[in-house]
């Protein structure tokens, strides 16, 4: 009878004393254990993963997280691991703000990558720069970004749109000849590539034969390239993207055309180059970023580790993108000791990456007027087959360095507005 | 008070309690305000498909049109003309509205799979517009910078711009407005005669009922309704895009109005929610979220023509 009733008051006791203790314990042991450095650094990348840009975006993911395994095996950012966290922007301006503001309000990141569609990175630019978050844009290409749009906190990996018209326009002017005919989708984007394509045609003296608008969606390119064929160009310069492209390329090389006029466009990425039919691989354009680069340190190795990650394919300039915008952040985390994004904003303008982030011969940092990567443009020519390996669909002639291809800071029409 | 009007009073109070409360249970269970913002102004948007799908009978597949068309007119009001959030929305309904009801009297002299090809036709000329007018919409780009300001009530000033909370609230209460204004209209005599129209449109012109007359009324007012919700939806994301205006945000409109039940007032609520939310969670899991999306919706479709609440209507009353 005592040892029963002693019994149960000792349980009763111990029941209270252990509810404390568990209670303690799940407040305070992993709270210093956290404070030590392990809750890790919530990085968040917005990305239409679904919709016409899925293979772009999908790549982008994939160099991060390359980059995330290799910044978490050397000790993270400020001794606690990063953490990605990854959302589907499905291509939609609404979703992607949505899942911004997910990323930031729920999950509490303190970086943001993304998107490849402009028109999301601008919006979700507003975002980032309403709630103070760094931000890389690391695909979309439209001006507007690290131009008159541009935000303290958002930077941008990929080329501006001026920036990929300039990098081509020099050597196919020395090269092929001075009189370009245009063959322009006709919306903004369109308008934007031809006019600063243009402009270096006319500073250079050249002239232009004409300029084929041609809409969105276009199948039938053959009345264009008629009348293309008509006005005798030394260069056909093509303008439409993705699809578009596609027919286009492939009606020139029916109608020979390339035989007869060099055929020349301005960005081209290998994703494209690879959903082509091989006869359709023709013509000039310039790369981002190629994965064939002998002699430049480190690449061979990030080609390795990607095919490793991706069904041993290469990595294409989005891969690099992707590996690039989070390497900057740990970086620039690292060398400032700190996450506060004002500060890390600052300290980001003027930011020169290393060999085995940048992994390209020139000399590769983050403008501080515009907030713009100096990155360099893979100019060369297309190649209908791959020699040693099957993606290699790209002779590269020069790489030209970001300095040269891009306007100067005055000129981008961005000016910064910091935070008081 | 009888047994059904009990049932429908409790109902609507359940409903209300849920809305006014979101702040504070989402959080819980993993949401987010924003998420619930979002929730509101698509399930506006679905409502709106639905006064005209579900009340009338008719099938317009190009709403998104007047919906993004709120949305440009939100925001260029908000960008170029006068920084206020209420004449945003102001500006937003009207453009939407007044465009739709004048390409209304063209579109409503055809019936069934006519009607639907012409709104999309419709809708797309909206779309190409907002897309190559690149000086006034921003073209590809979308149409920026603008951002909702805050609300001066005369004594208060109400911070809806970074205040996720309050900035719901003010949606919440953008929604009851419109909500109770359709409510009303389905009430009324008018309301009963778009009903005649949907179960049978001989009958109601032998009536003397000007069905096309109706028709036509029945389709500005959705696009007004739509519009607002467009309107609203610019300044969820204090940025307008041509997408928004494409043929495809209209059939996420008609899902989410048929997978919640159309013939119900707050089926395609029900139905925005369940799109939405399943959206934002199995898109953070897997890149096939519309398989799933999309099985939901047929087997809806299959098993349940009357949506999902239809459903749960059904199960109750059993």
């Amino acid at each position: 009878m005592l040892k029963r009733n002693f019994l149960s008051r000792i349980s009763r006791r111990t029941v209270i004393k252990g509810a404390a203790a568990v209670g303690a314990l799940q407040v305070t042991s992993p709270f210093i254990i956290k404070a030590l450095g392990d809750t890790p650094v919530k990085v968040g990348m917005v990305d239409p993963l679904t919709g016409v840009y899925a293979a772009y975006a999908q790549n982008e993911v994939t160099g991060a997280k390359l980059a995330l395994e290799q910044i978490n095996v050397r000790g993270g950012v400020l001794g606690r691991p990063i953490e990605l966290l990854v959302e589907d922007s499905a291509n939609d301006v609404g979703t992607g703000v949505q899942k911004t503001r997910k990323l930031i309000e729920r999950d509490g990141i303190q970086f943001l990558i993304g998107d490849v569609n402009s028109a999301i990175a601008l919006a979700i630019g507003q975002v980032s720069n309403e709630k103070g978050i760094l931000h890389i844009v690391s695909g979309g290409h439209t001006d507007g970004v690290t131009g008159k749009d541009c935000h303290w906190n958002v930077y941008r990996v990929c080329n501006t749109t001026s920036m990929e018209a300039n990098a081509v326009a020099e050597q196919l002017f020395t090269k092929y000849g001075k009189k370009w005919h245009f063959i322009t989708p006709d919306y903004a984007f369109g308008h934007t590539l031809q006019q600063a394509a243009l402009k270096d045609l006319e500073k250079f003296g050249g002239t232009m034969t004409g300029n084929e608008l041609t809409p969105l969606g276009t199948t039938d390119f053959s009345a264009y390239l008629i009348k293309a064929r008509a006005a005798n160009p030394d260069v056909l310069l093509v303008l439409p993207q993705g699809g578009d492209m596609i027919n286009c390329m492939k009606q020139i090389a029916q109608f020979g055309i390339n035989k007869q006029i060099h055929v020349a466009g301005l960005q081209q990425e290998l994703e494209s180059l690879e959903a082509m039919p091989p006869e359709a691989r023709v013509g000039t354009w310039m790369f981002e970023w190629y994965w064939k680069q002998p002699g430049v340190p480190h690449v061979e190795k990030f080609v390795a580790d990607i095919r490793k990650m991706n069904f041993s394919k290469v990595p294409t300039a989005r891969h690099w993108f992707g590996y690039t915008s989070l390497m900057t952040y740990a970086l620039v985390a690292n060398r400032e000791k700190t996450l506060d994004g004002v500060k890390l904003a600052k300290a980001l303008g003027g930011f020169e990456l290393p060999d085995d982030v940048k992994l390209q011969p020139n000399k590769c940092y983050y403008r501080a007027g515009d907030h713009q990567l100096m990155t360099s443009s893979f100019v060369g020519q297309a190649k209908t087959a791959g020699k040693d390996d099957v993606e290699d669909l790209f002779e590269v002639n020069t790489v030209v360095p970001g300095d040269k291809t891009s306007p100067a800071e005055s000129d981008t029409g961005c000016t910064l507005q910091w935070p008081a | 008070m009888s047994g059904e009007q009990a049932r429908k009073l409790t109902v609507l109070v359940a409903i209300w309690a849920l809305l006014l409360l979101a702040p504070y249970w989402m959080p819980p269970l993993g949401g987010y305000t924003a998420l619930g913002t979002r929730v509101l102004v698509l399930g506006l948007a679905a409502m709106s498909v639905n006064f005209l799908l579900g009340f009338t009978g008719v099938l317009s597949f190009g709403h998104a049109a007047w919906f993004g068309l709120g949305a440009y007119g939100c925001g260029l009001m908000l960008k170029f003309i006068a920084l206020s959030t209420p004449l945003g929305l102001i500006a937003g309904t009207v453009l939407g509205g007044v465009m739709g009801g004048l390409l209304g009297a063209l579109i409503v002299r055809r019936r069934g799979v006519y009607f639907a090809m012409v709104t999309i036709a419709f809708g797309q000329v909206f779309y190409y517009i907002a897309f190559q007018w690149s000086s006034l919409t921003g073209g590809d780009d979308g149409l920026r910078p603008f951002s909702r300001q805050p609300l001066h009530l005369g004594f208060a000033t109400v911070d809806i711009l970074s205040d996720a909370t309050a900035f719901y609230y003010f949606v919440l209460f953008c929604f009851a407005l419109a909500v109770a204004i359709m409510g009303f209209i389905l009430r009324s005599p008018f309301g009963r005669t778009m009903l005649a129209i949907r179960e049978n449109e001989r009958r109601a012109r032998f009536l003397g009922i000007p069905v096309e007359r109706h028709i036509w009324i029945a389709f500005t007012l959705s696009c007004f309704f739509m519009a607002y919700a467009g309107s609203l939806y610019a300044l969820v994301n204090n940025f307008a895009d041509p997408r928004g205006l494409h043929y495809s945000q209209s059939g996420d409109f008609v899902i989410m109005a048929v997978m919640g039940g159309m013939r119900s007032f707050w089926g395609p609520l029900l139905g925005a929610a369940v799109f939405v939310v399943l959206q934002d969670y199995l898109s953070s899991v897997t890149i096939n979220w519309m398989s799933f999306v999309g099985l939901l919706f047929v087997l809806v479709v299959l098993f349940f023509p009357r949506g999902l609440l239809g459903v749960i209507r059904r199960k109750s009353e059993a």
